[in-house]
C-alpha cells in the first residue's frame, strides 16, 4: 500500500513540476527580442525603489533615497551635475573673501516656493540659520556647523560668515542637505515639515502613504521654462529585487533602481527595457586595523593588497559592474588623483609576508554585513588570502549589531581586525571621502569611521591644510600628495569602485542616477 | 451569559498585557545596536549621534525610559517613531487595515479550500482523491511563501499580464498575495480536517446515523464534520493569529504597506517604540482570536458551556 502511495505521489509531483516549468519556460528561452510592451499611457512617471522613504525634510535626512525624492521638490543654491560637478541652481554667482571666511551669494530672481512665498535672501538666511543651530538637532547640522552667522544684505544678496575657513563649503551647500525649504512652511509646520515638504522645485508634494507610495505633481509656476516635462511622479518602495524587476517588466514602473547586478544582463533589451550601469563614487574596501598585529606592519598590508585579484573580485562579487579602485576615493570625487594599482602577485605577496616575519601566514577575522553581496565579497577575500597562508574567519553581522560592535569599543579595546565596507562621500568632495575614514585619531570609532585606525601625521597635516583654504588649486595639491601617501601606506586593501545600475523603459528619457546613487528626474520626458 | 463571559475574558487580558508590555520593552532594549547611530545615519558624526540620542531620550537610564513608556501607554500614547518622527499610533493605524484585509481574504479562501480538500480526502481514504489532496497539502506546507510569491508574479504579472505586481489599490492586487499567504494555511487545514474527520467517522454516532438510513452526505457534512470542527477551529484560529503577525515575507515580496513590512523596517532601524507597539498588538490579536475560537466552540458544540 505504502509503495503504491509513493508512486502516486511521485507521479503527481512530476506533473505539477511540469506545469510550473511550463509557466516559466518562456522566460528562460526568451530570446524573442521584445514581447511588445503595451504603449505608455499618459504623461506620468512611476519609479520603483528599494527602500522606504524616511523624511522629506532635507535638513534632517541622511539617506540618499529620501534625498532623491526631495530633489523633485527642493532646490539648493547649488547642486550636482551629471558627474558630481557643482553647478549653481538658485544662486546666480558667489564671491569669497581672501581668508575664505566670508561667502557672498547673489540669488536668482522671480522664483517662488510652492506655497507662494518668494525665494529671496531672507529665505536663505532662515534655512542656513536653522541648519547651523545645534539646538535644532538636525541630522545634517555637521555640514553647516562652521557657519558663524548669515546676513540678508538685500533682497537677493546673502552673506554667510564662517567661524574659520572651510575649503569644501560650496560642496556642502550643493549637498542635498543644503536645499532651501519655504520659510512660510517652516513656520507653519515646525518639525512636521518632514511630512509637508514645500520647496522651489519643478514638482510639488501631493501625497505620501508610507510603505506604499509618494507622489509629486507638476508645479505650474516653476521658474525654468518648459520644465517639468512630465505631469506626475510616483515613487513606489519595492524592497524585494524580484518584484522590482517584475514591475519594470510589466510596465507597472517606468524606471527602477537599483537593478540587482545578477539580473542586469538578463533583462536588458527585452520588454523594451534598457539597463544602464555607470561608475559611482562608492568605494569598496577592506580596512585593516593598523594598530594591531600583524596589520601594524606595512609589508603585511601591502601583501594583502597584492594577494587579492581585483579583476576576479569584480567578476565574482560585483557581476562585472565595478572597476578597480586606484586611490582612496573614486575618480568622480572632486580632487581625485589616481595611483598605480597593486597588481595581483602572489609571489611578491608571500615574499613580503616572509619579510614581515609571517612566512607561514596568520589567522585573522573579517567583519562585514550579513547580506548576500557582502557575504560573497568576504568569502572571496577568504579564498584569495588562503593562497598566501592567511586564514580568514568571516564574522557576518546584521547592520545594527555591527554598528554596536564597532562603535561601542575604544580604540585600544576593539576586537576589530579587518572590516569589509563601502563608503560614498555624499558631498562629492575629497574631504568627505578621506577625513572620516582615514583622518587620524579624531576619526577613530566611536568618533567617526576610521575603521583602519590609521593615523599618519603628514596626512593629518595635509587634511587640515586642505580644509583651511578655499583655493581649489591648493586643495588639489594637498589632496594629490595625501592620496599618494595613503596609497603607499595601504591602510586598506583597495577593492573597487561600484557602478550604479538602473533599468528603464525605452520611451523614458532624461532620468539618470548621479554617481552618488541619487536620482535625477529633472529632465524626465516620455517619448513614444 | 455569553456577554458576561466575554467581558470577564477581556478584563483578564489587562494584567497579561501588562506583563507582556514589560517583557516586550526589555526584549526590545536587549537587541544589540544603538538606535541613535542607526537613526543618525550611515555617515553621521559622533556629535550627530549624540545629538540624536539626546533628542530621542536614549541617554536616559533604562528604568526612566520604561516609566515614560508606561506613562504614555496608560494615556493611550504609544510614543513617537524614532526613525520617522511620526506618532506610533498613526503609523500602526495606517498599516493595520492592509494587513487585516489581506489576512481576511487569505483566511477565507484557505478555510474553504482546506476544508473541502480535507473532507474529500477523508471520505475517499486511500483513493486518488486522497493522494492528490494530501500531495497538494504537503507541497503547500513545504513551499516557501517567498518562492511561491515570486513564481506567481513571474507567471501572472510578467508572463500573462493579468494581475499587478504589488501595491494594494484594487481588488486585483489582493489576489496574488492572498494566494501566497493562504497556501500554507489551506494545506494545514486540509490535513487537520482529514485526520479529524476520519476519527469522527469511526465514532458510534456516525454508525447510528448510517444505520438510521441517513444519506452519506448528511452523515458527513451534517453530523461528522460538525463534530470534527473543534480541533479544526482551534488550528484555524492559531493560523489566523500567525497570519496577522506573520505576513512579513509576503508583504515584502508584494511591497504591501502592512504591519509585516513595517516590522522588518522597524527592526533594522531599532525603532523601539514601533517594535514595542507591534509586538503588543500581535499579542492582543492572539488573545482576541483565542477568545473568538472559544466562542465558536459553543456554536459547534452546544454542550460546551461558558463559565
Amino acid at each position: 500500500m505504502l509503495k503504491k502511495k509513493g508512486i502516486y505521489t511521485l507521479f503527481a509531483g512530476l506533473m505539477i513540476l511540469g506545469l510550473l516549468l511550463a509557466g516559466c519556460s518562456n522566460e528562460s528561452s526568451g530570446n524573442e527580442s521584445s514581447q511588445d510592451a503595451p504603449a505608455k499611457k499618459g504623461n506620468d512617471l512611476t519609479v520603483a525603489v528599494d527602500a522606504n522613504f524616511i523624511s522629506m525634510d532635507p535638513h534632517d535626512t541622511n539617506d540618499t533615497l529620501s534625498g532623491s525624492a526631495q530633489r523633485t521638490m527642493f532646490q539648493g543654491l547649488f547642486g550636482f551635475g551629471k558627474d558630481m560637478e557643482v553647478v549653481p541652481v538658485l544662486a546666480k554667482d558667489y564671491k569669497v573673501n581672501d581668508d575664505g571666511t566670508v561667502y557672498t551669494f547673489h540669488l536668482k530672481e522671480g522664483i517662488t516656493f510652492h506655497d507662494g512665498a518668494p525665494f529671496n535672501a531672507e529665505a536663505v538666511k532662515v534655512n542656513i540659520d536653522r541648519l547651523a543651530n545645534p539646538d535644532n538637532h538636525l541630522k545634517r547640522h555637521s555640514l553647516f556647523a562652521m557657519v558663524d552667522s548669515t546676513e540678508a544684505v538685500d533682497e537677493y544678496t546673502v552673506k554667510i560668515n564662517l567661524k574659520k575657513p572651510f575649503g569644501a563649503f560650496i560642496n556642502n551647500l550643493a549637498h542635498p542637505a543644503g536645499r532651501i525649504i519655504s520659510p512660510k512652511a517652516l513656520k507653519k509646520y515646525g518639525d512636521e515639515v518632514a511630512r509637508n515638504p514645500v520647496g522651489t522645485g519643478p514638482f510639488k508634494f501631493k501625497e505620501w502613504v508610507p510603505g506604499d507610495h509618494l507622489t509629486v505633481a507638476k508645479y505650474d509656476d516653476y521658474w525654468e521654462e518648459d520644465y517639468p516635462k512630465v505631469d506626475k511622479i510616483t515613487f513606489e518602495p519595492t524592497p524585494e529585487n524580484g518584484s522590482r524587476v517584475a514591475k519594470l517588466q510589466t510596465g507597472a514602473a517606468d524606471f527602477i533602481y537599483p537593478v540587482p547586478p545578477e539580473q542586469a544582463k538578463k533583462i536588458d533589451g527585452k520588454n523594451g527595457i534598457e539597463v544602464k550601469a555607470e561608475p559611482s563614487i562608492v568605494v569598496q574596501y577592506l580596512a585593516m586595523n593598523n594598530r594591531k598585529e600583524p596589520f601594524n606592519d606595512v609589508k603585511v598590508r601591502k601583501a594583502i593588497n597584492l594577494a587579492i585579484n581585483k579583476e576576479a573580485f569584480i567578476k565574482v562579487v560585483k557581476s562585472g559592474f565595478a572597476k578597480p579602485l586606484d586611490s582612496v576615493i573614486a575618480p568622480k570625487t572632486a580632487f581625485y588623483s589616481g595611483q598605480e594599482v597593486y597588481k595581483y602577485n602572489l609571489e611578491k605577496a608571500k615574499q613580503l609576508l616572509k619579510e614581515a616575519g609571517y612566512a607561514d601566514g596568520f589567522k585573522t577575522t573579517v567583519w562585514g554585513e550579513n547580506n548576500s553581496t557582502s557575504m560573497k565579497g568576504m568569502q572571496f577575500i577568504q579564498q584569495q588570502l588562503a593562497e598566501i597562508g592567511v586564514e580568514v574567519e568571516i564574522v557576518p553581522m546584521e547592520t545594527g549589531t555591527m554598528s554596536e560592535k564597532i562603535w561601542s569599543a575604544k580604540p585600544n579595546e576593539t576586537e576589530l581586525e579587518m572590516y569589509y565596507g563601502g563608503w560614498s562621500p555624499s558631498t562629492g568632495d575629497a574631504d568627505w571621502g578621506i577625513r572620516p575614514l582615514l583622518g587620524g585619531k579624531e576619526a577613530f570609532p566611536p568618533q567617526s569611521y576610521n575603521t583602519a585606525y590609521y593615523s599618519n601625521d603628514k596626512v593629518n597635516e595635509l587634511i587640515s591644510k586642505a580644509l583651511l583654504t578655499a583655493d581649489p588649486k591648493e586643495r588639489e595639491k594637498y589632496y594629490a600628495e595625501m592620496q599618494k601617501i595613503i596609497w603607499d601606506d595601504a591602510p586598506w586593501a583597495f577593492l573597487s569602485v561600484d557602478y550604479t545600475i538602473s533599468g528603464k523603459k525605452d520611451y523614458l528619457k532624461g532620468v539618470y542616477l548621479l554617481p552618488d546613487g541619487s536620482l535625477s528626474t529633472h529632465d524626465a520626458k516620455i517619448e513614444q | 451569559m455569553v456577554l458576561r463571559y466575554i467581558s470577564k475574558r477581556i478584563i483578564e487580558l489587562i494584567p497579561i498585557l501588562l506583563v507582556i508590555s514589560i517583557l516586550v520593552f526589555l526584549f526590545v532594549h536587549l537587541i544589540p545596536g544603538n538606535p541613535a547611530r542607526l537613526v543618525a545615519g550611515k555617515q553621521a558624526t559622533f556629535q550627530e549621534v549624540q545629538s540624536v540620542a539626546e533628542e530621542l531620550g536614549l541617554n536616559e537610564p533604562i528604568w526612566k525610559q520604561y516609566l515614560s513608556y508606561m506613562g504614555g501607554l496608560f494615556q493611550g500614547d504609544l510614543g513617537t517613531s524614532l526613525k520617522t518622527g511620526r506618532s506610533v499610533t498613526d503609523v500602526i493605524v495606517s498599516r493595520f487595515m492592509p494587513t487585516f484585509w489581506l489576512t481576511i481574504w487569505s483566511m477565507a479562501w484557505s478555510a474553504v479550500i482546506g476544508l473541502l480538500i480535507g473532507v474529500v480526502s477523508a471520505t475517499n481514504r486511500n483513493k486518488w482523491q486522497d493522494f492528490s489532496g494530501m500531495f497538494g497539502a504537503v507541497s503547500g506546507i513545504s513551499m516557501p511563501a517567498f518562492w511561491l510569491g515570486l513564481l506567481l508574479i513571474q507567471l501572472f504579472s510578467v508572463k500573462l499580464g493579468w494581475l499587478p505586481v504589488g501595491g494594494n489599490d484594487s481588488w486585483q492586487s489582493y489576489v496574488l498575495p492572498a494566494i501566497t499567504l493562504g497556501t500554507t494555511v489551506a494545506a494545514v487545514i486540509a490535513r487537520f480536517t482529514r485526520s479529524s474527520l476520519m476519527d469522527t467517522l469511526k465514532d458510534d454516532f456516525v454508525r447510528t446515523g448510517r444505520a438510521k438510513g441517513l444519506s452519506e452526505r448528511k452523515v458527513v457534512w451534517g453530523h461528522a464534520l460538525r463534530n470534527a470542527m473543534i480541533p479544526i477551529i482551534t488550528m484555524s484560529g492559531l493560523q489566523f493569529g500567525f497570519l496577522l503577525g506573520g505576513s512579513i515575507v509576503v508583504e515584502v515580496v508584494f511591497s504591501w504597506p502592512g504591519l509585516g513590512s513595517l516590522l522588518i523596517d522597524s527592526i533594522s532601524f531599532r525603532d523601539y517604540p514601533v517594535i514595542q507597539a507591534e509586538l503588543l498588538l500581535f499579542a492582543l490579536e492572539f488573545m482576541l482570536i483565542n477568545l473568538i475560537v472559544d466562542l465558536l466552540y459553543g456554536i459547534f458544540n452546544p454542550r460546551i458551556r461558558f463559565d
